[in-house]
């Protein structure tokens, strides 16, 4: 296990929440009108206690109570929208680095959903506390040590003196602790993915009368992610127990070395000689010389927590916020092109494709046949861009895919699990092109032959499909994919088993609208079979 | 939280375990809470003693007991470091432990529940379920403390004042009451609406995301991505929208405490005015450091919003399952569509798709509702039992061929915890997938990925095969068993289970749409359109 590092993570942070117009002249501002109000409360406080008029202390205690709470109210307020900024931008960068995320990428759905929405959350309290809190802690306790010495130069020595072990404990402490959330994240991380994948296959546990087992197991996570948990927390609360320490020692030792001066009875000569009402003003502010201590100590897990996350979002989201908009679909070809594999190799573990040549003719229909598991998925995907190719190149007419040319022609998938946006079944064929019209859209999936599936619902193409396209059959999904592939304005159409879950009549029934498509787009298709095979202009056997 | 909140219930279940180290925080919160106070109040006085005692010469000064004082300072400020360090560590030990308990009876809950509403809960929402709504709970632990540590503080800030002047004491508690007051009512009311759109627009944004991460390559393909961002990044507004209004309600909240503390130390200020000058300024510290101790109390007001949310979050899931069907036990003949069948016979369904083949089984597995009348286990109707109530009989090889994330023998494993990996290779070898797992460096250990996204369609499908081979159960159902194999594999495939079928004589139903496997079959029935 290497040693944690926060500073790239701390760098990330910072530069996050720079490029969003950190409002820190605002925060500075407003810290020093918060001090000067918590010293004008203590002399308020003073010459309530020993004044002879009492409304002066009344416009003093008031003042510096509106004075301070008023700053904190507004500072607060700054941050909170500081953080959204930050967030937002997070997010969003975020999000367009997962929707690219790749076919046998390492993290699951759930633990994805975790970076996404856990982890950008949990940088939130880094820009409302943390930073806030940071930059009190730097600036309140001098002003105050400076209000101090003005009443008594002693008082405020003493409480500057008690800031070097403080200071020294923290230091130490907090790199310990940073370990610790890094791997309390991902403990959390584990338990998020293992408790999504479970919920998605729960139909398989019940079925398998599992639930007593996997109960189990998400108890193990669960049991992890405390015991994680724990251990971030064991040591922030040491660090807030020294913070606590040397705030009561403070506030003990003015309290005795003012006593003791007021007595006369110092071992030693004071520099100064010390009335009740100045001494009474050094203990009222010495309380508040480590309460921006104390506030930044809440804030510190905070921090840990986000510079943990900030760790994984780094590489993700990129040190600086994305401007732009996401590139627009290229415009179709004019004719179809001819897809030319070019001593093609592809790796996934242990599997090994290739090397491959094959032409596949502009305006024709190419089947790729193999035994299952011989990289026919792969091969299409290949083709898509959407996979490394380990030698060789894939050319779709002119231009290269991944090449330095710019993207290739887009085309049309049809995947071999066909998954579905949130929405109706005509949101779902709409989401084919910009152009899709409602009647074209209704055409093709009655040409495809969802006709029956969609006068059997009453609410025909605006039946809404939930995420597992649930009131579909299997054969019915294949067939909305096939057709909302087919809606893509794109010349080259790329097919994963479009006959898969369906019968003798109905395959038959595709193939004769998949050859109709020949001429204008060139197709190629991943098949078992031997039908589409027997229409095809070419046929590629893998082995 | 009611009577009848079955999380309620847990929570309370979990603070009557937890309850010894919840006493320890309660305790060390009040120690800390009280020796806060009297370590200002009793600086103050000492402060104004020696004051007082060094204008008064020689003799005062000889008369003033300083060491009781200044020793006593002292061990204030360790009682104070302590008893905070030790609530904080037994309160959240507490928390912890009953999350971690929470959690999988959560998942339990979930998994009894009628499959009608289980099944139906799309995964981002109960992610958020499980990891959000269930840490919003951590605070029905951490804040336990809260209430002793402010009692403890006010009591003892009160005890000092009394000691200038009772009607001070009196205006303190006053005041301090009004600040718990209007903390938890207006802190309820202006954090509880936002914090619980927060949760809501949370969970909403997590649904959002695992339908369109599904869905990845398709959007790219269509060019779509641009526009799922848009989608869930509106969904992302709605979240800090909620959370910058729960913030600014929290501010305002903390100005309005500090009016309140404001007018409450000047009352106690003016009322104490006339006792003398060190019990004055031990009256007016001590309500200082009195109101900074409601601090944890108001903390958790501003949470209970969210909290309440939740909670009810959580109950929605948690369905009382209903009664349970003894599950039937032996050989048991199956009606299905009125073709009655005795134990160990081979029915093939077919027939065009969309006309509810792949629902006959998941009935049968009671993951969905059947029509009455349709199936019989032995004589009973299947829907005369609770929901899954004859699961016990099948082993399922799902059309989807859903898969668990995870190593091939857990998937396996699924289906016979206990089997030996001798039973794992044998049932690859029906599947006709042993050689393929035997190629690859990690064997039965292959991590295959999120859903089974390693491997192929096909090989997905054979490894939902064998885990359905691998469970002793006298009937199997066979939904689309051959889908995605190259005609070599499926004819090897279907030999190799007609001989597994005559050792074990277990009966089985086949959907299919090739015809290969339901050669097999000895009965058939073709379903026609619905």
């Amino acid at each position: 296990m290497t040693a944690f590092d926060p500073a790239p993570g701390r760098a990330f942070l910072r530069g996050r929440g720079q490029a969003a117009d950190a409002p820190t002249a605002r925060l500075v501002g407003l810290t020093v009108a918060g001090a000067v109000g918590t010293a004008v409360f203590a002399l308020g406080l003073t010459a309530m206690l020993t004044g002879h008029s009492t409304l002066p202390a009344l416009i003093c205690l008031v003042g510096g109570q509106v004075l301070r709470a008023g700053s904190g109210w507004m500072s607060a307020r700054i941050a909170a929208r500081h953080a959204l900024r930050v967030k937002s931008q997070l997010r969003r960068d975020v999000l367009g680095a997962v929707l690219g995320r790749r076919r046998g990428d390492a993290a699951s759905v759930g633990e994805v959903t975790a970076t996404v929405v856990d982890e950008v959350d949990a940088v939130e309290g880094y820009y409302t506390r943390y930073l806030p809190a940071a930059l009190e802690a730097r600036i309140a306790p001098l002003l105050i040590a400076a209000a101090v010495a003005m009443a008594s130069p002693v008082s405020a020595g003493i409480l500057l003196a008690t800031l070097l072990p403080f200071a020294a404990i923290m230091a130490l402490a907090g790199g310990a602790a940073g370990a610790e959330a890094s791997r309390q994240f991902d403990a959390l991380a584990r338990l998020s993915g293992h408790f999504v994948d479970r919920v998605r296959a729960l139909p398989v546990v019940l079925a398998f009368q599992a639930e007593a087992a996997e109960t189990a197991r998400v108890a193990q996570a669960a049991e992890e992610v405390s015991r994680r948990t724990l251990g971030v927390l064991r040591i922030a609360f040491v660090s807030t127990a020294a913070l606590e320490f040397f705030a009561a020692l403070a506030v003990a030792l003015v309290a005795v070395y003012c006593g003791f001066a007021l007595l006369g009875l110092l071992p030693f000569r004071a520099p100064e000689t010390l009335d009740f009402r100045h001494a009474f003003f050094a203990l009222a502010l010495a309380p508040d010389f480590y309460a921006p201590m104390r506030r930044l100590a809440g804030a510190y897990h905070e921090r840990q927590l986000a510079e943990a996350a900030a760790e994984r979002l780094r590489s993700l989201a990129g040190g600086a916020p994305s401007v732009g908009p996401v590139a627009t679909p290229q415009p179709p070809a004019p004719t179809a092109p001819e897809v030319r594999l070019r001593n093609l190799r592809l790796r996934f573990g242990d599997l090994v494709i290739g090397p491959l040549e094959v032409v596949a003719p502009a305006g024709g229909l190419t089947v790729i046949l193999g035994p299952t598991g011989s990289g026919k998925s792969s091969l299409l995907a290949a083709i898509l861009g959407e996979t490394p190719l380990e030698t060789g190149s894939v050319e779709i007419g002119s231009s290269r895919v991944g090449g330095p040319g710019g993207a290739a022609e887009p085309a049309a998938w049809a995947g071999q699990t066909p998954a579905f946006i949130p929405g109706s079944i005509l949101d779902n064929l709409l989401m084919a092109g910009p152009g899709v019209t409602r009647e074209a859209a209704l055409a093709m999936a009655i040409s495809f032959g969802l006709g029956p599936a969609l006068s059997r619902r009453s609410e025909a193409g605006d039946t809404v499909l939930d995420e597992r396209g649930s009131g579909l059959s299997g054969g019915e999904r294949r067939r909305l994919a096939l057709a909302r592939a087919c809606l893509k304005p794109a010349r080259l159409l790329l097919l994963d088993e479009p006959t898969a879950d369906l019968d003798v009549d109905a395959e038959a029934g595709i193939i004769a609208s998949i050859t109709a498509l020949r001429g204008g787009r060139t197709v190629i298709v991943a098949t078992h079979s031997e039908a589409m095979a027997a229409a095809a202009d070419v046929v590629v056997r893998l082995t | 939280m009611t009577a009848h909140s079955p999380i309620g219930g847990l929570i309370a279940g979990e603070r009557r375990r937890r309850h010894g180290d919840l006493r320890v925080a309660a305790m060390a919160a009040a120690v800390a809470g009280a020796a806060a106070t009297l370590l200002l109040g009793l600086s103050g006085w000492f402060l104004a003693g020696a004051a007082i005692a060094g204008a008064g010469g020689v003799a005062a000064i000889g008369a003033f007991n300083y060491l009781l004082p200044s020793a006593g300072l002292r061990a204030m400020a360790i009682l104070r470091t302590g008893g905070r360090y030790a609530e904080r560590l037994f309160a959240h030990r507490a928390a912890f432990h009953a999350l971690a308990a929470i959690r999988p009876a959560l998942f339990a809950g979930l998994a009894a529940s009628p499959p009608r509403k289980s099944l139906a809960l799309s995964s981002g929402e109960a992610a958020a379920g499980l990891v959000q709504d269930v840490d919003a709970i951590e605070t029905a632990f951490v804040h336990r403390s809260a209430p002793w540590a402010a009692g403890a503080t006010a009591a003892m800030a009160a005890a000092l004042i009394g000691l200038a002047a009772p009607l001070a004491a009196a205006a303190f508690l006053v005041g301090l009451a009004a600040q718990v007051a209007a903390g938890m009512w207006l802190g309820d009311r202006l954090t509880r609406a936002a914090g619980a759109a927060q949760l809501r627009a949370a969970g909403r944004l997590k649904d959002g995301l695992g339908a369109y991460l599904a869905a990845a390559t398709e959007l790219r393909s269509f060019g779509l991505t641009g526009r799922a961002i848009e989608a869930l990044v509106a969904h992302d507004a709605v979240v800090g929208a909620a959370v910058v209004g729960r913030r600014d309600a929290e501010a305002s909240l903390g100005l309005m405490q500090a009016g309140l503390a404001m007018a409450t130390l000047v009352a106690v200020a003016l009322l104490a005015q006339a006792a003398p000058l060190p019990l004055t300024a031990l009256a007016m510290l001590s309500a200082l450091a009195g109101m900074e101790g409601l601090s944890g109390l108001l903390a958790s007001a501003q949470q209970r919003g969210a909290f309440r949310e939740a909670v009810a979050r959580l109950d929605a899931v948690l369905i009382d399952p209903g009664p349970v069907t003894p599950a039937p036990s032996g050989p048991v003949s199956l009606t299905i569509l009125g073709r009655r069948l005795p134990p160990g016979s081979r029915l093939g369904i077919s027939g065009p798709s969309g006309c509810g083949k792949t629902q006959l089984l998941e009935a049968l597995v009671g993951l969905r509702g059947s029509s009455p009348g349709s199936l019989h286990i032995g004589s009973t109707p299947l829907e005369a039992g609770a929901a899954g109530w004859a699961r016990g009989l099948f082993a399922f090889a799902p059309q989807d061929a859903r898969l668990l994330t995870g190593t091939i023998a857990e998937n396996l494993r699924l289906a016979a915890p206990d089997a030996d990996e001798s039973a794992l290779w044998e049932a690859l070898a029906d599947a006709q997938l042993d050689a393929r797992v035997a190629r690859t460096r990690e064997g039965l250990q292959t991590w295959i990925g999120d859903g089974g996204e390693v491997l192929s369609g096909g090989e997905r499908r054979r490894l939902s095969l064998a885990r359905a081979f691998l469970r002793p159960a006298p009937w199997l159902l066979l939904d689309e068993p051959t889908e995605g194999l190259d005609r070599g594999t499926e004819a090897e495939l279907v030999t190799a289970l007609e001989r597994r079928l005559a050792r074990t004589g277990q009966g089985v139903v086949i959907v299919s749409h090739r015809p290969l496997p339901l050669t097999l079959c000895t009965e058939r029935i073709r379903m026609s359109p619905t």
